[in-house]
């Protein structure tokens, strides 16, 4: 057995397989002691805000402030006027103000504002322009007249009897805070969803979620498999026929549509995780049940099997001593398999909305079925979908490892 | 040994050749963006390259038209369309057809054009209207330039034989109008006089109605409608599923194209209406491509194969901002348009614990709707904080019909958990089992809350719905069942909490989305389409939905309204989960401008250039050069 284990070990796809899986697992464990948030708290309003530190305004305007010599107005111009932006400003002014191509020089972000100034008006009625340009000249007039601005932010208070306004605070343009300082912030490493919940912390609870309904959907489906695989195989004749046949019958039926129909058919409220679980196990045992059967009927006739039988031992002591050593170790890799699919099933049934409730819990097929709808893929949110992706991708990719390395350690025709 | 290493070398190039691919998709999405702002400035090559591209292609494909002759569209037509029937009750032809408060005036011409912008009836076919003293006739005199495709004169025959066919064959409109128009008589050539429906005491049923018919019910030919009852044998279900493929009508479009890729509409250069417009409408053809899906749409919309789209775009204003596309929205800010509807659910007051007023108005506490329109309807809507709760939409004209601070103590703003839960405890209905979940006789309050599949923004507004009643005990789940489940449910009550549009802007609202929140008459139908889903009975609101259509003094409307808003939040039969435009009205200038845009000092409401007054659009778009 340590001898086995170590071979194990010693296989490359295996431990490779393996690690990545373990450090899933160890994620979905540790992850939640650390962020203690509930993942399915709405948290922002609003959609897929990106990925980043999110710190309180309020607060930040209440710490006090440290003096930094940095970007006076005329550097600030030279940083914040993109060349998209200082070639847009140029071709209006030659088009609207009746500029030169000489007199207007984009490289001189100061003197191209001065231009802009003086001749841009947003009421002009700018013929031949498009209204969405219209409009964008004016946000750039706005922005421009923010980065001028140089006088001081002031920050009013109101009396709540009087109703008077009074100044509170002035805040200079060189007034930093240090965010370490201010004390109500939110990081949110991949963003958040279309519900404005935290995409990692439900992205952790969700490969929790998916990797439950993994383990659940494969053991079922083993035991079935397995089972009846072995009574069929070892048994023979009615017996065998009996099982073959329902078995054949629930292979030519798509699994998925089996399953789709029985999803449906109970309806959201019943469909927790457990029950998808279920749902998804017992509808993926056959092939199990078939490769068992064949490895079964090789391994009965074997002079060790026909021994224990003169021997008098029962059948089922014959079946878990004699002839399931011989096929644990398939049974261990067609669990892998049955639980890389679970997973896959799980994805696919959320996608299309007959997975578990979106309030209730968190999955990755849910997670994907919303971003979807809330076109996260065309408006280039890519932390609502993409972590998405590569933890399904990486879950299956690890198991599958796993699974051939294992193949190349019990499969004497793969063995190096 | 040697073996295993050269495939562990071969193990991890095939991962680092996965991760850069994955890597490269990552990145994909803003070097998309960056191609599409080169794309938005070279507008002029751009759409010259397309329409020169289409134009070669046009010989070959059959429907094709030169891109800069074209108004595209989305988000209307969905599928094959089956008839040009206006009598039709299945009608999916959604560019042609669309008989509502707001007509689609391109094939089809109603009298009259409604614009929701300041509520007032615009000349069409006819040129004006006027009551008599007692609201009982209503005498409209037609425009006489107007005149059918086939060249001959709409008259007045034209308009009374409609409403006798409509009336005749009972089609959805005829059976509800006739409740409320007696007759429409032809005086002369170009006078028809409305005559409305008396009840005992010899007032008129209800005027509005019948106003409201005006702005909605296209004018058929009558020689075209005769010769439909002929080869039909004046069998009306025979009639009302004639595909009349060979349709007069009096639009400034005609049928050019159609198959499952799209429908073509062509200019009818002979159009009547130059004498009424002083010209034609600028675009030569009106294309809609029929697109599998949102997304879809979105796409060709972005690339600038859409000019108008009416389709629901999350984050619209980042088109725009960062990723610079010739995109606008009518405002510039949010909410982006007009919201003239407001999606409500639904309680089925039959439903045992709905049938408690405390039941139904704890949820309605309790749900954060701040949330649902900042993210299910990613901010496209005013919250309603700035626009309080009534039975009242967002625009003025109806706001001042409406006393908010008589409501003041009624109004609730949303995510209100803890008066939700405070108000279910003194009504006595709490959690006794300890299961999480309050009971009333021992039964766990459970709901389903439903709408269609796919509405992908009300899909989440009702999981944010869910997300509230789980705050307070009550078990509410959702259940997106396909459309024509949902119209089942929802149309014989056999749902718990439904969401559907009541009416939005007409010359009949607010009293037809009072009606639709709280009639009997509605409530008592045995099939209902019309609203009130939920069956919910109040005598007093009735008696007030019955009076408001005789009154004409304004002081004395606003009184009933407020007091309907009163009792509407008091009793809360259905809540409003939102403010919403009625269309979606987002275009794309790469190919045409001059869309209306708010404080353009035109007038014209954003309704997509085809509804209403907002056809008016139509003749003011150009090229872009």
């Amino acid at each position: 057995m340590k001898n086995q284990i170590r071979q194990i070990f010693h296989s490359p796809k295996f431990t490779l397989g393996f690690t990545i899986f373990a450090l899933l697992l160890l994620l979905t464990i540790f992850y939640p002691l650390i962020v203690t948030d509930d993942p399915l708290e709405m948290v922002g309003q609003g959609n897929f805000f990106k990925p980043g530190t999110y710190i309180s305004v309020k607060e930040a305007v209440d710490t006090d402030p440290y003096t930094l010599n940095l970007h006076t107005s005329t550097s600030r111009l030279e940083k914040n006027l993109s060349m998209d932006e200082r070639m847009a400003m140029a071709d209006w002014l030659q088009q609207f103000a009746g500029l030169s191509p000489k007199e207007v020089d984009v490289t001189d972000a100061d003197g191209l504002v001065s231009l802009w100034k003086e001749h841009y008006d947003s009421a002009s009625e700018q013929k031949g322009l498009i209204a969405a340009r219209k409009k964008y000249f004016s946000r750039l007039d706005k922005k421009i007249q923010g980065l001028l601005e140089n006088s001081d932010v002031l920050v009013a208070e109101k009396n709540e009897e009087t109703g008077e306004v009074s100044v509170k605070k002035t805040i200079p343009s060189t007034s930093y805070v240090n965010v370490s300082e201010v004390g109500s912030k939110r990081v949110f490493i991949l963003g958040t969803d279309n519900f404005g919940r935290d995409v990692l912390t439900e992205l952790v609870a969700a490969i929790k979620t998916s990797l439950k309904i993994g383990f659940i959907a494969g053991l079922i489906a083993t035991t079935i498999g397995l089972s009846l695989g072995l009574i069929a195989g070892y048994l023979g004749g009615f017996i065998d026929d009996l099982i073959l046949f329902i078995t054949n019958l629930f292979t030519v039926i798509p699994s998925f549509i089996l399953l789709i129909l029985i999803s449906y058919s109970i309806g959201k409220n019943a469909r927790g995780v457990m029950m998808v679980a279920v749902i998804i196990g017992l509808t993926s045992w056959t092939w199990t049940t078939r490769s068992v059967r064949s490895q079964v009927i090789s391994l009965r006739n074997r002079d060790h099997v026909n021994l224990s039988k003169l021997s008098g031992h029962s059948l089922v002591r014959i079946i878990l001593t004699d002839i399931l050593p011989y096929i644990a170790s398939y049974v261990v890799m067609a669990l892998i398999l049955q639980i890389s699919s679970g997973i896959l099933a799980e994805a696919q049934l959320s996608m299309i909305g007959l997975g578990p409730a979106t309030t209730t819990v968190s999955t990755l097929g849910l997670m994907m079925n919303w971003a979807m709808s809330y076109s996260a893929h065309l408006n280039g949110d890519w932390w609502a979908y993409f972590p998405v992706i590569l933890s399904i991708a990486l879950i299956s990719f690890s198991l599958n490892l796993m699974n051939t390395g294992l193949d190349q350690i019990f499969n004497p025709q793969l063995r190096e | 040994m040697r073996k295993r290493h050269s495939k562990l070398t071969a193990l991890l190039t095939v991962s680092a050749m996965t991760l850069t691919l994955l890597s490269g998709c990552q990145k994909a999405a803003p070097a998309e963006g960056t191609v599409q702002t080169s794309k938005a400035e070279e507008t002029k090559v751009t759409a010259a390259e397309t329409s020169a591209a289409e134009e070669t292609k046009a010989a070959e494909e059959a429907g094709s038209t030169p891109r800069k002759e074209t108004l595209y569209f989305n988000g209307q037509q969905w599928g094959t369309i089956n008839d040009w029937n206006p009598l039709s009750s299945n009608s999916n032809n959604a560019m042609a057809i669309a008989q509502q408060d707001n007509a689609r005036e391109i094939v089809y011409e109603t009298l009259f054009m409604y614009n929701m912008l300041d509520g007032k009836l615009y000349g069409l076919l006819g040129k004006d209207y006027s009551w008599n003293d007692g609201q009982t006739e209503l005498t409209i005199t037609l425009n006489p330039d107007a005149k059918w495709s086939d060249g001959t004169p709409v008259t007045a025959q034209d308009v009374s034989y409609t409403f006798d066919c409509h009336k005749k064959y009972a089609t959805a409109q005829g059976s509800d109008y006739a409740n409320y128009i007696e007759s429409v008589d032809a005086k002369d050539e170009h006078t028809v006089i409305f005559k409305a429906k008396l009840d005992e005491t010899g007032l008129p049923v209800n005027p509005l109605k019948v106003v409201e018919y005006v702005p909605k019910i296209y004018v058929l030919q009558k020689a075209y409608l005769q010769k439909v009852e002929e080869r039909n044998g004046n069998d009306a279900d025979k009639i009302k599923q004639d595909r009349m493929d060979d349709f007069v009508s009096s639009g400034p479009y005609k049928s050019y194209y159609n198959d499952d890729q799209k429908v073509v509409f062509v200019r009818d250069d002979n159009y009547w209406g130059k004498a009424l417009w002083g010209k034609l409408p600028a675009p030569k053809y009106i294309t809609h491509v029929i697109y599998e899906n949102n997304a879809a749409g979105d796409t060709a919309f972005k690339s600038g194969e859409v000019d108008v789209s009416q389709q629901f775009i999350t984050n619209v204003q980042k088109l725009w901002e960062e990723d610079g596309l010739p995109i606008s929205t009518y405002i510039d800010e949010a909410p982006y348009g007009v919201c003239a509807t407001m999606p409500t659910a639904f309680f089925n007051v039959e439903v045992p614990g709905l049938d408690r007023k405390e039941v139904r108005k704890a949820i309605a506490m309790a749900v954060d709707y701040d949330q649902i329109i900042a993210s299910a309807m990613s901010n496209q809507s005013p919250n309603f904080k700035d626009v309080p709760r009534s039975i009242m939409n967002p625009t003025s004209a109806e706001q001042s019909l409406v006393n908010q601070d008589a409501l003041k103590d009624y109004q609730f703003t949303g995510n209100d958990v803890e008066g939700a839960n405070a108000l279910l405890d003194k009504a006595g209905i709490v959690d006794k089992d300890g299961d999480g979940i309050r009971e009333i006789d021992g039964k766990n309050l459970s709901f389903k809350a439903e709408c269609p599949d796919g509405w992908t923004d009300w899909n989440a507004s009702l999981e944010i719905v869910a997300a509230a009643g789980s705050k307070i005990g009550i078990n509410i789940e959702t259940y997106f069942p396909d459309a024509n489940t949902f119209y089942d449910d929802m149309t014989t009550r056999k749902f718990d909490i439904c969401m559907w549009n009541p009416p939005a802007a007409s010359v009949a609202n607010p009293w037809g989305r009072a009606m639709a929140f709280m009639s009997t008459d509605y409530a008592n139908l045995k099939v209902n389409w019309t609203g009130n889903y939920g069956g919910y009975i109040n005598d007093k609101a009735n008696d007030l939905l019955k009076k408001i259509p005789l009154e004409t003094n304004k002081d004395t409307l606003k009184e009933y309204y407020t007091e309907l808003s009163r009792i509407y939040l008091d009793e809360v039969p259905s809540f409003s989960l939102m403010y919403r435009p009625m269309l979606f009205h987002a275009v794309n200038e790469s190919v045409w401008t001059g869309f209306p845009q708010l404080d353009d000092g035109d007038n014209i409401p954003p309704t997509d250039c085809t509804d209403g007054y907002g056809i008016a659009a139509l003749y003011n778009l150009v090229n872009v050069n």
